[in-house]
């Protein structure tokens, strides 16, 4: 017998996670008013920049910054977006990276990596790093068939 | 360095590498001859032995008349002649043939450190019996080879492969299948065709001494059957014009000129 | 989901090393889903390297089904016997009826070990495939006996039916950007080879040969005798504004180089004009110029295949007429 894990493969765009491709991820609830959430964004074709959105928490479960569509949608932490040659950082008050989000274009597609060390209002660790990217723990949804549908 | 050669007969496609007018020894109405890249790998193998020492055995599986082919490669300087022939051999794919050359080889004492065959035959082409012969032997395999160096207790052999040239360590034993580019194959000398054929010994081999069992060979043994022949169906009706050169000619201009690729006066478009 | 029937279908190994001039993967998709539509199965590709995210992507991009995706530092370089490792263990769990891999320097000493160990059935360089419905059985059409005739091949109980073909047989299908694939990552367990080690690999030098790309071709055949009548070819090709292409015996007696080679085992071309001089029209050679706009063919012999795809056949003797094409082509510049 031969085991497998499986993921899921889009022509134009993919993340690397749990060292797999997949078309996007969502960790959390982006539509939540609170709270740790994570959502890399299935992309159409034509669109060759990824799309980050994200609530970054502290252990009490204070909104460190939000990130909406890669910019800053509210930053109590005084971080900062650090453009970056197809991608960006986020640094924070100390200027210490706390996500970096990159694009590698091949001849007809693309491919992005994460750099990310995040925990959610509990202190549990929910986005690492693996091998060139992240892996994800805890409740996660790992395959995004269509872009996210967010509320108003 | 004991090596042993895979030849096969092929029929005859005129090279100029070969005279054949020279071969009247040779009986048959149809003309058939060594698989020019075995013959390379032949060549390769004299070469080495004559520079390292050993052994030069050459192996075909065939009809009897194959024997022509292992009486030629003795005559060109090989030490023994293995003919594996037998009714149940005949009709077998590359998979069943791979499988006796194999039970051949295992059955030489010594093992050969070295076993050489061209990458391809002419008749058949597929460049299979190599690597399968490398597999069931369990041997490491390089393909295509050019160039042979001799090292300590292993070769460093170069080859093309897929736009790359490459450079490969290979320890021995080993199987490689040769190309053209290997070295240039001497002439067969005259005489030695003649003692060849009237002195020297062919070792024949059938089912029984290689200890295989008639499902395994030949026709029964192949995973692949031809399911049918046919020829190429006509793919153009053109004009086929006989007649002077110069008609020829003028016709070759006329065509030139529908295509446009002449003007009808002078000059092009 | 039932991937294990799914797994039962048509496989392509992916070969993408020189992948800007080696298309045949992206070809052999084409045909396999064809041939999968009509057995109403998968199309399966096989994705092997220490990194393979970009062909798995471009896989599906062209119509495969699911990937089985495989990375790992061994699998870096493309090693027969490494490569048996991982795919022969997969070829056995998952049980394709079909396996297909393109006619490449690779394909043609991997898949034949492969299909040794898995003691099933190759046919090398086919130039056509198709199935039969009823059986599943798959015909394997290739040039038998030197070239003259076609031989259909197939395999009637070993499993799966393997067969090569060469670059340019098949067509691939558009890329389709909107395209999303299953991506399998099945155990695997490597044992590199290692009585073989790569020492050097450089790229070869090629002269700018783009046969491919002219307008207009002539291929020089045995029946011109000599290196110098080969060479002869040459004022006639640039009075035409074409190049030069040559058959498998011209570059066997080492009238020119290996690059000029056209058929089953070299180039396919489709120019405007191909004309072809003393070659009688082996099936190995005539599939590397069947999509030629027109066809001349000058030879002696008027039983020569080749007649039978010209469109004009002038039946003479090539080292008469060619001083005299010549000399008529330069009296019209």
């Amino acid at each position: 017998m031969v085991g497998f894990t499986e993921s899921r493969v889009s022509a134009h765009h993919n993340y690397l996670v749990n060292d797999r491709l997949t078309p996007g991820f969502v960790v959390g609830n982006p539509n939540s008013d609170n709270g740790f959430f994570f959502l890399a964004d299935s992309l159409l074709p034509g669109q060759d920049t990824p799309l980050i959105s994200t609530r970054l928490v502290n252990a009490k479960g204070d909104t460190l910054l939000e990130l909406y569509l890669n910019n800053i949608a509210a930053n109590p932490a005084g971080c900062t977006n650090q453009s970056l040659p197809r991608g960006f950082r986020i640094l924070d008050s100390s200027s210490e990276p706390l996500l970096e989000v990159l694009t590698q274009d091949f001849p007809m597609g693309h491919l992005t990596r994460i750099k990310a060390r995040l925990f959610d209002e509990h202190g549990d660790l929910r986005i690492g790093p693996l091998g060139e990217s992240i892996q994800v723990q805890g409740e996660a949804k790992l395959i995004l068939d269509a872009p996210f549908i967010f509320n108003s | 360095m004991n090596i042993a050669v895979c030849i096969k007969q092929v029929p005859d496609v005129p090279s100029i590498r070969m005279d054949r007018e020279r071969m009247t020894i040779i009986r048959d109405g149809v003309e058939s001859v060594i698989n020019p890249l075995d013959y390379v790998a032949l060549q390769a193998a004299l070469d080495l032995r004559d520079r390292q020492g050993g052994e030069v055995v050459v192996v075909t599986m065939g009809p009897p008349q194959s024997e022509e082919a292992l009486r030629e490669a003795v005559a060109a300087g090989a030490d023994r002649a293995i003919l594996l022939t037998g009714p149940a051999f005949s009709g077998a794919d590359t998979l069943a043939t791979s499988h006796v050359l194999a039970a051949a080889i295992s059955k030489l004492d010594p093992f050969p450190d070295l076993v050489l065959c061209g990458t391809q035959t002419t008749d058949s082409d597929t460049a299979h019996v190599g690597p399968q012969m490398a597999e069931e032997l369990n041997l490491p395999q390089v393909c295509g080879v050019n160039e042979i160096h001799v090292e300590e207790d292993y070769l460093t052999v170069k080859r093309l492969s897929d736009g790359f040239v490459e450079t490969l360590q290979v320890s021995l034993p080993a199987l490689l299948t040769v190309t053209q580019e290997l070295c240039s194959v001497g002439h067969l000398p005259f005489g030695d065709l003649e003692v060849a054929f009237s002195e020297r010994e062919i070792t024949q081999w059938g089912l029984k001494d290689l200890e295989l069992k008639e499902e395994e060979v030949g026709l029964r043994g192949s995973a692949t059957q031809v399911w049918k022949l046919s020829a190429p169906p006509p793919k153009r009706e053109g004009d086929l014009v006989s007649g002077s050169p110069q008609i020829l000619v003028d016709h070759f201009i006329r065509k030139l000129e529908d295509l446009s690729i002449l003007d009808e006066e002078d000059g092009y478009k | 989901m039932d991937t294990s029937n799914d797994l039962k279908g048509v496989w392509v190994f992916g070969d993408y090393r020189n992948y800007f001039q080696n298309r045949v993967t992206l070809q052999l998709i084409a045909k396999a889903r064809d041939l999968a539509d009509k057995l109403n199965t998968k199309v399966i590709a096989l994705a092997l390297g220490d990194r393979v995210h970009q062909w798995a992507m471009e896989y599906v991009a062209h119509g495969v089904d699911i990937v089985l995706a495989a990375e790992h530092p061994d699998l870096k370089s493309y090693q027969v016997e490494t490569y048996c490792s991982v795919v022969a263990p997969w070829v056995e769990a998952f049980q394709p009826q079909i396996f297909l891999a393109g006619a490449t320097s690779f394909g043609r000493e991997f898949f034949p070990r492969l299909a040794k160990r898995l003691h099933t059935g190759l046919s090398a360089d086919c130039v056509a495939l198709e199935v039969d419905t009823e059986t599943g059985l798959l015909l394997q059409t290739t040039p038998g006996f030197g070239g003259e005739l076609l031989a259909e091949i197939v395999t009637p109980d070993h499993r799966p039916q393997m067969a090569t073909v060469h670059p340019g047989v098949f067509q691939e299908r558009p890329h389709n950007s909107e395209a999303v694939g299953r991506i399998l990552y099945p155990d695997v367990d490597v044992v590199p080879e290692t009585r073989v080690k790569l020492i050097r690999s450089k790229r070869q030098q090629t002269r700018q040969i783009k046969l491919e790309e002219a307008p207009v071709v002539v291929v020089g055949g045995r029946g011109l005798g000599s290196r110098e009548q080969f060479e002869s070819l040459f004022e006639l090709a640039e009075l035409l504004e074409g190049e030069v292409g040559a058959t498998r015996p011209v570059i066997g007696s080492g009238w020119t180089e290996k690059e000029r080679l056209l058929g089953q085992t070299g180039k396919t071309v489709k120019p405007k004009l191909l004309v072809s001089i003393g070659a009688s029209g082996a099936v190995q050679y005539t599939t590397g110029i069947l999509g030629s706009e027109t066809i001349v063919a000058i030879n002696r012999d008027p039983q020569a295949p080749i007649f039978n795809m010209a469109d004009l056949g002038l039946v003479g003797d090539a080292n008469t007429l060619l001083p005299l094409l010549i000399e008529a082509l330069r009296k019209r510049i």
